[in-house]
């Protein structure tokens, strides 16, 4: 009986919302999907505060990059290992340089990490994904034979592999934590293709003479898109821990400082009582980590077109 | 004077949204005697679920919410009681049936088990008794063999099966009062006889109350003792059916029982239920033949033949995915169409009439035979060839909410079609093409820079007949383009599609397993069953008289639309 009474409304949700865009036709501004989107996002207070965190530490990490924040990083402004203070917020490490410039120069690398991996990783899921849900037939098989083989190779393994050729560093990472990292959205993407190509647009398309492009990229990719930006926010994060572990084992970011740098040096710090590196790194990653799962969250409830008239 | 086992008294309902306050159901008073059945009749949207769901007190909240009024159910107001309380009456007291039997069972429990639940629950049986009384049950709702079906799961029946399952669950407990929504608007006409049989069976047996939602007037005229007739959240009318049939008062009744084509009448088109809104205007009724008016149709001017086309869906089964059997969707099927002719194929869910369509457009593939337009073979032609004549043939598709592509605005989903076929030569000549189009299918201009998700079932409807218009089509299959519209709506876009055939000299394959839409706008009907055409000769022959077993079945089968009295007098 309890699933009838969630079915039910369910349905009436959809009925209501049918009711209230004909009630007020002819009077209310038109309104696309993503528009739409938006103000559900805007209802939840979490999902706003969480884009406010991840807006937050992408103008910190440009501002950064551009050398407005943090460009002197490395040069020693007090004592070594100095405790916070109103001087030094979050104290120094052991060659007196400042922490806070550590974890903004860190914020940096974090978010450049979680960016770059995803601008590999979208172009290969997606159109691996859309080709082989929208073609099927023996380019789905091989393309699915490729991507069970690639994803069951650990990342790490695939890191030093690439590492060996390219030498330990930052483009390094990149490439690793891109070409890992498309496996997931290929499969979401390919998923979904497959349900929308049979559906009744779709096959319109067909009747007025459109030819495989058009149907693909006109109509059904739109119709997936919102996969993409689902599946980037949950994927941002874990390209950031995998980058802090990655640092942290050694093999990832070299010669400046990271989040994952960072904790490593706390490691031994932590015996002489010096928390400080430790809480700075850890705070910074848990906050954007948190703010990118919830706003995940958030954007799934708010784009998943089945919770509209479909 | 019997006493009531439900009286609803001053109903209102309110929906709190952003975007404002919408009342779904405005100050609405009706009762329900013991042991009698209300039909409550309205379009969707008219706020006939709402008022079932407050009912039961399903209404989710927020947003929803009882503005005010009382729901007396044996004396007691059921808008007082505590979700505790009310869990104790749904399903014990007052049962709900819904309208989708697919999604209504939980797929991955045994059909037997689902309905044993509810003893279990609300009669603490034991698992053996309440197995006991199940099977009871499944009989009385005539399942065959039910100590088998009581371990089928629901995907392994069929959509009538399903329903039946339904209503033994809503009836284990022997309900005071039965709500059913839509129970019999998704099933084919064979099968919602069997069950509105059943349930008018049931209600005079255990002598219950029941409260049947429906769009649809004619279906309710057998079963309903009172009519409750809900427009735009106001209840307009209220009355026992005969004067509801007999006497209709308000314009909105009266609108709706004349909207629906009927069997006997042959009209040259349909009133509507603005017809009888607009104030003041006299209405003028439409010219009504003894038979049915025949098209002269040139029979020189053959435009498409269609000769033992099959269409064989192959099921691969075993280790290698080996093709071990066909399913034969289309089955050896030849016809002619004339020139501006409306060919009817009517049949049940599952006979192959819309494969049959898709097959003729060619967006199925083959297994054999040939499909001639204007005397080319079209089977033959290559990819590029069939591009350019897709511009003749085009399809409008039963389901306007997804034939229409959600993230594409109407002014482009309009001009699509026009820049695959270069029509026109620059934008603002399609757009303004697309204005005379959307002025055409009766739509406004405003339509333009709107999303589909903003337009009501039958205005969807509408746009996919502009877009199938939009590159000038000859010929236009209609796969069940009216069957997921309201009665109301249906006759506008039966009406929109006559005078469109009338205007532009098109020739219509009209699919639908509604026998009464396909007689009213039909010249000639196929009947299909199991992929093949089991009887085919003029609408008026088909109707008066039919030859083949199946096609009398199917007559009968008809909701007469007129309450039984009536006929007998």
């Amino acid at each position: 009986m309890s699933s009838n009474v969630s079915e039910t409304s369910m349905d009436l949700s959809d009925k209501m919302n049918s009711m209230i865009n004909s009630n007020q036709d002819g009077t209310h501004k038109t309104k696309s999907l993503w528009l739409d989107a938006f103000n559900n996002l805007k209802q939840d207070k979490a999902a706003l505060f969480s884009l406010f965190i991840v807006i937050l530490y992408s103008l910190v990490a440009i501002l950064s990059a551009l050398g407005i924040f943090s460009a002197d990083w490395n040069k020693e402004v007090g004592p070594s290992y100095a405790a916070p203070s109103m001087d030094y917020w979050l104290g120094t490490d052991i060659f007196g340089r400042d922490v806070v410039a550590k974890v903004i120069h860190g914020t940096q690398i974090a978010m450049s990490v979680g960016l770059v991996s995803s601008m590999i990783a979208i172009p290969i899921g997606l159109t691996l994904g859309a080709v082989a849900g929208y073609f099927g037939g023996w380019i789905d098989e091989v393309i699915v034979w490729f991507y069970t083989t690639f994803s069951s190779i650990p990342y790490i393994m695939l890191l030093m592999s690439i590492a060996f050729i390219l030498g330990k560093g930052l483009t390094s990472v990149y490439l690793a934590l891109g070409l890992t990292s498309w496996v997931t959205l290929c499969r979401l993407i390919r998923s979904e293709v497959m349900k929308h190509k049979n559906r009744d647009y779709v096959q319109a398309a067909t009747a007025i003479g459109g030819g495989h492009g058009r149907k693909l990229f006109k109509h059904i990719i739109p119709n997936v898109s919102h996969i993409i930006i689902i599946n980037t926010s949950l994927q941002f994060q874990i390209a950031i821990k995998s980058e802090v572990i990655l640092s942290y084992l050694g093999i990832g970011v070299q010669g400046q400082p990271s989040w994952g740098t960072m904790i490593d040096d706390a490691k031994l710090e932590l015996a002489r009582g010096v928390w400080w590196q430790l809480a700075g790194a850890t705070m910074a990653m848990f906050f954007i980590v948190l703010a990118f799962n919830i706003l995940g969250d958030a954007l799934r409830d708010a784009l998943d077109p089945k919770l509209k008239g479909k | 004077m019997s006493e009531n086992i439900l009286e609803v008294k001053n109903l209102s309902v309110e929906f709190h949204t952003p975007e404002g306050i919408t009342r779904a159901v405005n100050d609405i008073s009706f009762d329900i005697p013991k042991g009698k059945t209300v039909g409550l009749v309205g379009e969707s949207g008219s706020g006939k679920s709402v008022t079932s769901f407050s009912i039961m007190k399903l209404i989710p909240s927020p947003p929803g919410k009882i503005a005010g009024g009382q729901i007396l159910f044996e004396g007691q107001d059921l808008v007082q009681f505590s979700e505790e309380k009310m869990r104790k009456i749904r399903g014990n007291q007052i049962s709900m049936i819904f309208q989708e039997p697919m999604t209504s069972l939980n797929p991955v429990f045994k059909a037997g088990d689902q309905i044993a639940e509810v003893l279990q629950i609300h009669k603490k049986m034991s698992q053996k008794v309440a197995m006991e009384k199940t099977l009871f049950l499944m009989d009385q709702v005539g399942i065959p063999k039910p100590s088998q079906k009581y371990h089928a799961y629901p995907h392994e029946m069929s959509g009538g099966q399903k329903q039946r399952i339904m209503i033994a669950m809503a009836m284990a407990c022997e309900p005071k009062l039965l709500i059913a929504d839509e129970p019999t608007t998704a099933l084919d006409v064979t099968i919602q006889k069997q069950v509105l049989e059943l349930m008018f069976d049931l209600q005079q047996k255990y002598n219950m109350s029941m409260l049947f939602i429906t769009h649809d007037l004619s279906v309710i005229a057998d079963i309903a003792d009172d009519v409750a007739v809900m427009y735009r959240s106001n209840l307009v009318e209220f009355d026992t059916c005969k004067k509801i049939f007999s006497q209709p008062r308000h314009p909105y009744t009266k609108g709706l029982l004349a909207c629906r084509p009927n069997l006997d009448k042959n009209p040259c088109r349909l009133l509507t239920v603005e017809d009888f809104i607009k104030d003041g205007v006299e209405i003028e009724s439409p010219k009504v033949y003894d038979d049915k008016i025949e098209k002269n149709l040139d029979s020189e001017d053959t435009l498409l033949e269609i000769k033992n086309l099959k269409t064989y869906f192959p099921v691969k089964g075993g280790f290698w995915g080996r093709v071990i059997d066909n399913v034969k969707a289309v089955d050896d099927v030849s016809i002619k169409i004339k020139k501006g002719e409306t060919l009817g194929l009517v049949g049940e869910s599952g006979c192959g009439k819309t494969t049959l369509g898709r097959s003729i457009l060619r967006l199925n593939p083959l297994k054999s035979g040939n499909i001639l337009y204007k005397g080319e073979d079209i089977t033959l032609y290559s990819k590029k060839e069939m591009r350019e004549l897709r511009k003749k043939m085009q399809i409008i598709f039963q389901d306007p909410y997804s034939s229409l592509n959600p993230r594409m605005t109407i002014v482009d989903i309009l001009r699509e079609p026009m820049k695959i076929h270069n029509i026109g030569t620059n934008k603002n000549e399609r757009v303004d093409r697309c204005k005379w189009l959307l002025e055409k299918v009766g739509l406004n201009q405003q339509a333009l820079n709107r999303y589909p998700h903003e337009f009501s079932g039958g205005q969807r409807q509408r746009i996919s007949i502009a877009r199938a218009l939009a590159i000038q089509p000859e010929f236009i299959i209609c796969d069940e383009s009216v069957s997921a519209l309201d009665v109301s709506v249906q006759a506008q876009v039966l009406n929109l599609l006559l005078d469109l055939q009338d205007e532009f000299k098109l020739t219509y394959i009209f699919i639908s397993h509604d026998l009464s839409v396909v007689n009213f706008i039909s010249d000639n009907v196929g009947v299909m069953y199991s992929g093949k055409i089991v009887e085919y000769n003029t609408a008026r022959n088909i109707y008066h008289n039919p030859q083949e077993e199946y096609t009398k079945t199917l007559l009968a089968a008809i909701p007469k639309g007129v309450p039984k009295d009536f006929l007998t007098v």
